[in-house]
């Protein structure tokens, strides 16, 4: 393996016709952690990913894989592995006559062949034309070609489209693994949800700007707290740091800074009767909706 | 993009590897194969019949098979696989982008020229494949419909002479496909726009302007197979006509290197 490299977009801007798909965006990736790049459709994540690769000349800015730019890498598969959302597959080629041609192009022993279609979980398919595969089966052996060269960085677009739970769950960890073998590993979502359990960092994006761009847990401290209800709302107000308790529209208080258990323990101790007591991380979805809804201000944390 | 002259590990015997293992891998070359043969067939059986023919009615003076130039343009007849040699560049690369899969390609080689020029490289063999194949089933078919003719004597050096220039040809024309598919990258405009070119306005420009016939690309095939067609235009040298396919095919190229192939894929 090719040590994991940051990744670096600086101003970054992209004009397709009258549409500016990507506008001035700059944030950093670091490797060993599984960063999500998230934005609803058609927030130039796909752009970036593809200027990054060199596939798409960028109108201003730059984009580096470690000090470089792509097309200057002079093993580029072995450096960065990529899984693009329309990287095409010939359908009457077979997966492994697929690989086999990849690994060729890119000067990568072709032993890797099937030691990456076993490890995609695609080896009974290895003999299969393409035409007929299954959306998550083409998941899986773009996975593959992106883990041919036994690359340090991995760009990895919508890569849980068309799994099964099944698929994603072991795609999870997958990722995991890869982030924690020093990898650099960034994945590109619509849906916060489906990366939540997965990245560390998240870089979030709208109309082709930079929204936030900071690791999971600050999404989560100010998306998150504790939701408590109780017939007594002043007695617990009192029993907690000031300043930490806000009373929400459906008669329940949110709590930030603390976790459920010490909520808990407070109105244990000042005798408070509660009602219900929950972490409020249900709404980390929310708040990344409202990131990327509010008009991108390029709010940069 | 900045250029760094980097060293690199790879050799391009690798990167046209990998564009033969693209032929080898999809079915798409033996359709055209079976095409190729099966046009070379029809070719020459049908001037095996219109010298036949030739001689009742009024029709155009074809050389007859009594004549040692009517035996060599039998013969010659099995030299046609050079159109399905041009498609099958055409095809090769704009399948490439019709399917996608030049994203991968231009992933492991971010110097896009030089993927283009390994299939060049690729298609000129396969292109010289499909010609040895045309001619040994229509040299095999010439000599089993001669058997049956009082005909004039054949050379082997000329035998020779019309398989090398078929061969040439044929490559050259791959060539020259793979550099219309890479400016054209619409496979159906690509080809449409090939085969109007050949069939109808470069036929008849070689047919009625042969002065400026030569200079085309159709012309310097002829000089290349020094097929003497019914007129009597004289075309180029041999080499004169494959250096100018030669150089269609890189002008072609390099147009594409200049516009097309720059552009973004996405």
């Amino acid at each position: 393996m090719t040590q994991g490299l940051p990744l670096a977009v600086d101003g970054l801007t992209k004009q397709f016709g009258p549409v500016r798909a990507v506008d001035d965006l700059s944030f950093t990736v670091a490797p060993g952690k599984v960063t999500g790049f998230l934005g609803p459709n058609g927030a130039g994540k796909t752009t970036t990913l593809r200027c990054l690769l060199g596939l798409v000349a960028p109108t201003a800015g730059t984009t580096r894989i470690g000090d470089r730019d792509y097309r200057d890498l002079p093993r580029p598969l072995h450096t960065v592995g990529a899984a693009l959302e329309a990287t095409g597959f010939h359908p009457g080629r077979s997966a492994r006559e697929h690989l086999r041609v990849l690994a060729l192009s890119g000067g990568i022993a072709l032993e890797r062949v099937d030691q990456v279609l076993a490890q995609v979980g695609l080896s009974q398919a290895a003999e299969r034309r393409t035409g007929g595969f299954s959306l998550g089966m083409r998941q899986r052996l773009q996975l593959a070609a992106a883990m041919l060269g036994d690359p340090g960085v991995l760009l990895l677009d919508e890569p849980a489209n068309g799994l099964d739970p099944e698929g994603i769950a072991w795609l999870r960890g997958f990722l995991r693994h890869l982030a924690g073998q020093g990898r650099t590993v960034l994945v590109s979502s619509h849906v916060l949800a489906e990366v939540e359990q997965t990245v560390q960092d998240v870089v979030i994006i709208a109309g082709g700007r930079l929204v936030r761009a900071c690791p999971l847990a600050e999404l989560r401290g100010s998306a998150g707290g504790v939701v408590v209800r109780t017939p007594d709302p002043e007695a617990l107000r009192a029993a907690l740091p000031p300043e930490s308790v806000r009373a929400q529209d459906d008669g329940t208080l949110l709590v930030s800074g603390l976790e459920p258990h010490a909520v808990g323990h407070a109105a244990f101790v000042a005798g408070v009767e509660l009602h219900e007591l929950r972490a409020a991380t249900t709404e980390l979805e929310d708040v990344f909706l409202e990131l990327t809804r509010a008009p991108a201000t390029g709010a940069v944390a | 993009m900045t250029t760094t002259a980097v060293p690199r590990p790879d050799g391009r015997p690798r990167l046209l590897r990998a564009e033969l293992l693209k032929v080898a891998s999809t079915r798409m070359w033996v359709g055209l194969l079976i095409g190729a043969v099966l046009y070379v067939a029809l070719q020459v059986v049908s001037l095996y019949f219109a010298t036949l023919t030739a001689n009742t009615g009024g029709g155009p003076t074809v050389p007859t098979l009594r004549t040692a130039e009517g035996v060599r343009n039998l013969f010659a007849g099995a030299g046609g696989a050079y159109l399905f040699a041009l498609v099958v560049g055409i095809l090769g690369m704009t399948q490439e982008f019709r399917f996608q899969t030049i994203t991968g390609a231009f992933l492991a080689v971010p110097r896009r020229g030089r993927i283009v020029a390994a299939k060049m490289g690729a298609y000129a063999l396969v292109g010289a494949a499909y010609a040895l194949v045309g001619l040994v089933v229509g040299y095999l078919l010439a000599v089993i419909l001669l058997a049956f003719t009082d005909h004039a004597p054949i050379g082997l050096a000329t035998l020779g002479q019309i398989a090398g220039g078929a061969v040439l040809g044929a490559a050259l024309y791959a060539v020259l496909g793979v550099a219309v598919g890479t400016l054209v990258r619409n496979q159906i405009a690509a080809l449409l726009g090939a085969l109007v070119w050949v069939l109808l306005v470069e036929a008849l420009l070689v047919a009625f302007l042969p002065a400026v016939g030569r200079w085309l690309p159709g012309g310097a095939l002829s000089a290349v197979l020094q097929s003497t067609g019914l007129g009597n235009a004289t075309y180029l040298p041999v080499w004169g006509g494959a250096l100018l396919l030669l150089g269609y095919a890189l002008v072609l190229a390099g147009a594409a290197a200049a516009t097309t192939l720059r552009r973004d894929v996405s």
